[in-house]
């Protein structure tokens, strides 16, 4: 795999680590399984993928990999006997399947990092939420997808880990994940946006603080927290200090040379015309009542065990290579963000109302 | 004034070596085709063909901050270039390009180029007519195009968005001497005279290129890279005015870059050169900077009053902006639109700050400590100071 970086504002040079891990990763080959295998491999652990094959099954061909369906009740069984590190479980939504994998590899690995959500919080009312803010009641540890959402599931998750490995268990919340490889769009519809230039709602004021991570920047610090052994829970969103909307749309401006210009329309107006933040003006949520510190969770805990941020062109310009290089069809359907006929809509809307 | 040479060369290594692009990992699919060596998005950029036919350019000048620009695109695309200069800012440079040597304050100054013949005349660094004189009289008759660098201050006020037409200062006379050339408004007067100077020597083929601020790496001004420094440095940062007052710069690559092709295309004209193609604001081009760095930057906007009342100079203390009043309303407005038509391209925003920061770095650590713009350290402190504690708590 290359080390070279795709563009000029990504910086990495990925250094070795002085010790060599053997690390199993459940999944693996989603959005930021991939980014975490490289980067661990890039380090020169040792990785072994476990999942379904079914994913992006010629993903890293000269790495083991190992069938095994997470749904099933003989899942682990081509495990049995062998012995990890660490194992890394990326995607597990269902408390059953964290359950099942402690219960399965808890004496064949010393360590399990679970990548959880800040969505565990029970709100975002306060500013500075460290992580030993108030959680959701936990899902039914028999609940699914089906029958429960997604933070309650999480927490149970949690549970599941901490019960399974004890103080083994690294669990990691992170916020909104972004960069190439998304395929949610919702950071991306923003670079996309912007690029296409002209007039571009953007929600708000100015000043309303956003809040979002890297992919590569959340993958690599899971990576170097296996390496340094951490345990515990961690916040893990960024960037360092506080980033304000404008200075996301104009940085993403920034890596273009398009011709955008920005149009602020109110919290308020956007309620009135039903659009939802965070999915059709993504990234963005009014900081207001329980979500007025959305945007500003503590991570000094990460940032201190060695979260880092990339700069926000490099995101930009990450994510923009990515879209250009999917296809015309996949290009054409973003799954977040304002379609351009309500956009158009919407501003003529608010400059008709003369609160411009 | 000068770079040295040795301080130049370890720039551009850097830069070069920013040029390594890679491939992705497969599973990203992400494809760096459309970046070309300076990273910069060519599907953003007109196309251009490499020229059909090579030409012989003279380049008057040539080592200072944009020629060099000029002299690695003109060769790069193939033509014969012949540097024109004293001999004495980075001798250096482009050891395999040839030069010849003159003095454009003495009377003879231009006598080398008698009997030379080119296809093209760029005149980068003149500030006193009797220099377009000289080259003029010196090349007659053998220069097929001349492409005199003036520059946006020959305009006497910008009341609106101007285009090529908008009002020029009276002419500066053709003798000032050359301790005259900067004082007052003489600068843009005497560019005026140039460019009436240049009619006089070359006749229809001339080109007329007005630039606004000249930015990135090289500039010894250090007008535009103040702010990608001082963002770099990070916490709280006085910025002038409003978020919404608007600004202008051109990046020395992509003027130079435009430069050459109009040479290729023998484009004739006036042209206003500077930037970007569509309007941008104080705040996009800050922030802008920021997103290049990891810096913990915040910015607190201060009023142009209160700056002015506190003796913070627009322009060169609080670089590339002014006030947009009075006669300088429109004076980082300017209608770019010829130019662009003519294929002014431009590089992202980011590009240029990047660009600029690492070439910042590796000037020696003097020249680093002591910037030739911008407010100093701390005097913004005082001033920011002085600012937060006039406004009521919690105010905007």
């Amino acid at each position: 795999m290359s080390q070279s970086s795709t563009h000029r504002f990504d910086p990495a040079t990925v250094q070795p680590a002085q010790k060599k891990l053997k690390i199993l990763v459940l999944g693996g080959t989603g959005f930021i399984g991939p980014h975490q295998v490289k980067y661990a491999v890039d380090r020169g652990h040792t990785v072994t993928l476990f999942n379904r094959g079914k994913t992006n099954a010629d993903l890293f061909p000269k790495l083991e990999k190992v069938l095994g369906d997470r749904t099933l009740p003989t899942a682990y069984d081509s495990l049995t006997g062998r012995k990890w590190d660490i194992v890394i479980d990326n995607g597990a939504q269902v408390p059953s399947w964290v359950r099942e994998a402690g219960a399965a590899l808890r004496n064949s690995a010393s360590k399990y990092v679970f990548v959880s959500t800040l969505s565990t919080y029970v709100n975002r009312r306060a500013i500075g939420i460290k992580e030993d803010g108030e959680q959701h009641k936990p899902a039914a540890p028999d609940a699914t997808q089906q029958n429960a959402q997604y933070g309650p599931l999480k927490v149970r998750c949690e549970m599941e880990a901490r019960a399974a490995w004890g103080d083994r268990a690294l669990i990691l919340r992170p916020g909104l994940i972004v960069g190439p490889g998304d395929l949610t769009d919702r950071f991306s519809y923003w670079p996309v946006r912007i690029e296409r230039g002209g007039e571009v709602l953007s929600p708000g004021t100015p000043d309303d603080p956003v809040a979002f991570v890297d992919v590569r920047d959340l993958t690599e610090f899971s990576v170097r927290a296996c390496e340094n052994s951490l345990s515990g829970d961690y916040n893990c969103v960024g960037p360092k200090s506080t980033l304000t909307i404008a200075e996301m749309l104009y940085g993403i401006k920034a890596v273009t040379t398009s011709d955008a210009r920005f149009t602020w329309v109110n919290a308020d107006f956007i309620a009135e015309k039903r659009l939802r933040p965070y999915t059709d003006l993504p990234v963005w949520m009014p900081p207001r009542g329980d979500n007025a510190g959305w945007a500003r969770m503590d991570c000094s805990k990460a940032i201190n065990a060695g979260l880092t941020f990339r700069a926000l062109a490099d995101t930009a310009r990450a994510t923009l290579d990515y879209y250009h290089a999917q296809p015309p069809e996949r290009q054409a359907t973003l799954k977040a963000g304002l379609s351009p006929e309500k956009e158009v809509e919407t501003l003529a809307a608010w400059h008709a109302s003369g609160r411009a | 004034m000068s770079v040295n040479r040795r301080t130049f060369l370890k720039s551009s290594a850097i830069v070069g070596g920013a040029f390594g692009l890679g491939t992705f990992p497969s599973f990203a699919h992400a494809s760096v085709a459309h970046l070309n060596a300076d990273g910069v998005d060519e599907r953003a950029l007109v196309p251009q063909p490499s020229p059909q036919k090579k030409l012989s350019i003279l380049i008057l000048g040539g080592t200072g901050f944009i020629g060099p620009n000029q002299v690695r695109y003109a060769v790069d695309r193939g033509h014969d270039v012949t540097l024109f200069n004293r001999g004495k800012t980075n001798p250096g440079l482009f050891p395999k390009v040839k030069k010849l040597v003159g003095d454009r304050n003495l009377p003879d100054g231009h006598n080398v180029l008698k009997g030379k013949k080119y296809d093209v005349v760029i005149d980068n660094p003149t500030t006193l007519p009797q220099w377009v004189k000289g080259a003029g009289e010196a090349l007659k008759g053998n220069a097929g195009h001349y492409i005199f660098v003036s520059t946006i201050s020959v305009f006497s006020s910008y009341l609106s968005p101007l285009d090529e037409n908008g009002p020029l200062h009276e002419p500066g006379g053709m003798d000032t001497p050359p301790d005259q050339a900067r004082v007052g408004a003489n600068y843009g007067r005497l560019k005026v005279r140039s460019e009436m100077e240049a009619k006089v020597q070359f006749g229809d083929n001339v080109t007329i290129v007005r630039p606004g601020l000249i930015v990135g790496p090289g500039d010894l001004t250090d007008r535009f890279s103040y702010w990608p420094i001082r963002i770099e440095k990070g916490g709280e940062i006085m910025a002038p005015g409003k978020p919404t007052d608007p600004t202008q710069y051109v990046d020395a690559r992509d003027l130079s870059e435009f430069i050459v092709r109009l040479a290729e295309t023998k484009t004739l004209g006036t042209f206003n050169a500077t930037g970007p193609k569509s309007p941008t604001n104080m705040a996009e081009m800050l922030y802008g900077i920021k997103a290049v760095t990891t810096s913990d930057a915040h910015f607190t906007w201060v009023d142009a009053d209160f700056l002015q009342s506190n003796q913070v100079r627009e322009w060169s203390d609080m670089p590339v902006w002014v006030p947009p009043r009075g006669d300088n309303a429109f004076m980082l407005q300017m209608n770019v639109s010829k130019a662009v038509a003519a294929g002014l391209t431009y590089r992202p925003l980011a590009v240029t700050a990047k660009d600029t920061l690492e070439w910042y770095h590796t000037r020696p650590a003097e020249e680093q400590a002591k910037l030739a713009a911008g407010i100093a350290p701390y005097k913004e402190k005082t001033v920011l100071a002085a600012w937060n504690a006039r406004k009521p708590a919690g105010g905007p």
